[in-house]
């Protein structure tokens, strides 16, 4: 893997075959590409030659989608020999998985599932991100996800949960600041609270996306669906982190259907590049502010 | 509390709709069912019970949405 370290900001977006040509045309308003790790695992030949190619022309970072690390059952050793095989071919700058279990009982779930937050699934994550490290020779990201359900059995809230997680593990975060968003609309609690009890010089990586509401009047949900725009308060969340971390971070913004214009993708690209900026403007003052 | 086959349960009733109906007609007889513990099938009878439908009903679209992506290749 050629583990990158970053000494700036970058900001870039999701590869999807549906984007490719825009992103091929744009790349020098694309700071590094994110691909989906699983698309790739059992792909022909003449595919992961594309991408090795890809991968010689831009930054490249890998997202996992299905290893259901944050569970108590085991992660499949087949799937983290995959995920080797596929960082030693091309050797992208980081890769990253979700807190999530999408399995269980012989059962595919299909997306990701939050788990109960409790011990038991933060030594599960724990362990499985050990096996991890030991069969891809790396420690992965790893990604907040969103919920539509509080995941019944827990005694955590997410932010002590990751917080543990992270404690227990040198991995660090891929912070998703919509679902952040969207789960703290749905259960009630304000992202800046999420925001303080976590430990932020961990977060190396950013999500963006957009999402919808789904339900009906008082059981009205925000689904985080990757089909929308980013809406203005994520935005915000983004400035937020800006100004409260000092460690550079890659931002990704994540489409997957309801392919508006790449122009448009752009324009949200440099909306998130400008937001960053901001944040770390905020930080500067105050850094001036404290010797002065 | 959370165990594999705690998550098992859960990966069921997502995903299998005969098996949500049974479950929301009965939640800690079908918990007792599956072999769970009484404090896993306590938690279960306190279900946030709109999320486990809007999360069923989003699975659901995002299999359907895979399948025919699948089929288009």
């Amino acid at each position: 893997m050629r583990i990158m370290t970053s000494t700036a900001d970058r900001i870039g977006l999701g590869w999807r075959p549906e984007l490719a040509a825009g992103i091929l045309a744009n790349l020098d308003r694309i700071d590094v590409v994110e691909v989906i790790a699983d698309d790739f695992f059992d792909a022909p030949r003449r595919a992961r030659r594309s991408l090795r190619t890809l991968a010689a022309q831009t930054s490249i970072v890998l997202h996992g989608v299905s290893l259901g690390l944050a569970s108590s059952a085991a992660v499949e050793t087949k799937r983290l020999e995959k995920t080797a095989r596929l960082c030693a071919e091309v050797q992208p700058d980081s890769w990253s998985e979700h807190l999530a279990f999408v399995r269980g009982g012989g059962i595919e779930i299909g997306h990701l599932a939050a788990p109960p937050r409790t011990i038991a699934t933060i030594e599960g994550a724990a362990a499985n991100l050990a096996s991890a490290r030991k069969i891809v020779g790396s420690a992965p990201l790893v990604e907040n996800i969103a919920t539509l359900i509080d995941p019944p059995g827990s005694d955590h809230d997410e932010a002590a949960w990751i917080a543990k997680i992270l404690r227990a593990t040198p991995s660090d975060l891929l912070l998703d600041l919509h679902n952040l968003y969207a789960n703290a609309l749905n259960f009630g609690y304000a992202p800046l609270d999420f925001l303080e009890q976590i430990p932020v010089e961990r977060i190396a990586a950013i999500h963006l996306a957009g999402g919808k509401w789904i339900g009906h009047h008082d059981a009205r949900r925000l689904l985080d669906d990757h089909l929308h725009d980013v809406p203005d308060p994520v935005y915000a969340l983004l400035e937020e982190v800006g100004a409260r971390v000092r460690q550079p971070l890659t931002v990704i913004l994540e489409r997957d259907g309801d392919y508006p214009p790449i122009e448009c993708l752009l324009e949200q690209l440099d909306r998130a590049r400008k937001a960053l900026a901001a944040g770390r403007a905020r930080q500067a003052e105050l850094s001036v502010e404290a010797v002065a | 509390m959370s165990t594999p086959r705690f998550e098992a349960f859960l990966a069921k009733i997502y995903v299998d709709d005969r098996a949500r109906t049974a479950f929301l007609a009965d939640p800690r007889g079908e918990a007792v069912k599956a072999g769970l513990t009484e404090p896993e099938a306590e938690a279960l009878e306190m279900i946030d019970r709109t999320g486990l439908e809007l999360t069923a009903r989003s699975l659901e679209r995002k299999r359907s949405r895979h399948s025919h992506q699948s089929n288009r290749k």
